[in-house]
């Protein structure tokens, strides 16, 4: 399943915590027509470093995939931070 | 007493082996023989198949002023294994490039051995692995661990 959310948590010295939702699903929708765009010259780069375009791509959406569940945190005790994709 | 058991006794008695080794073979020869599975498939079926790589850092400032740091990194197998399969894609010379890149930085690893064939293998492999470091100097603690769940 392709990413949908990335939650980024930032807390500071008072203890206080911003968290911020990314809706990922928006951006993926805006990228969409770019990715189309720009699809010929992937095409090309991939023929240009003997690369099977369509093993490229189907490579690059498992990565895409892959990222969900991914998550990052790092706590202090002045700050802390954490990013997880969702 | 079984003849396996007094065998091992008698090697322990004769100092040919020690406490330990005696009582693991004990524990070995006493294990019923349908308890252990034969069939590497039939083992690995049955081992749940962990999800995530975790990497966790606890470090403690004990004389200074910055207090502990925790580092928690998940990162999903599935990543892992498209990762392997991306480094498959890259042309010979490229990997050669990287090899040469990571061998000046003292990471000894060919990515050109690194095929797709040997995904699954690897991935196995990474299951069972744990690595722990304990780092202590005057002031400051560090321990790391590197593992599969």
């Amino acid at each position: 399943m392709i990413p949908f959310v990335a939650v980024v948590s930032l807390r500071n010295q008072d203890s206080r915590t911003f968290r911020l939702w990314i809706p990922l699903f928006l951006i993926w929708l805006l990228l969409l027509p770019l990715a189309l765009l720009l699809s010929p010259f992937i095409f090309l780069a991939c023929l240009f470093c003997r690369v099977n375009p369509f093993r490229g791509v189907g490579v690059m959406w498992q990565i895409f995939n892959a990222l969900t569940d991914t998550g990052v945190e790092v706590e202090h005790r002045s700050a802390g931070l954490s990013f997880h994709i969702l | 007493m079984s003849e396996h058991r007094r065998q091992i006794l008698q090697m322990l008695s004769e100092g040919k082996i020690s406490a330990d080794e005696a009582e693991r073979l004990i524990a070995a020869v006493e294990e019923p023989v349908g308890t252990k599975s034969t069939d590497p498939a039939l083992e690995s079926a049955g081992k749940c198949r962990p999800k995530y790589l975790r990497v966790v850092v606890d470090s403690e400032d004990d004389g200074g002023h910055e207090g502990p740091t925790k580092v928690n990194v998940r990162v999903p197998m599935q990543l892992l294994r498209a990762g392997v399969k991306l480094a498959g894609l890259l042309p010979a010379q490229a990997l050669r490039r990287a090899n040469h890149a990571m061998q000046e930085q003292g990471v000894p690893i060919d990515l050109t051995q690194l095929k797709p064939e040997n995904l699954e293998e690897l991935v196995e492999q990474l299951n069972d692995l744990t690595v722990d470091v304990d780092q202590k100097d005057a002031t400051t603690k560090v321990k790391v661990r590197v593992f599969c769940e």
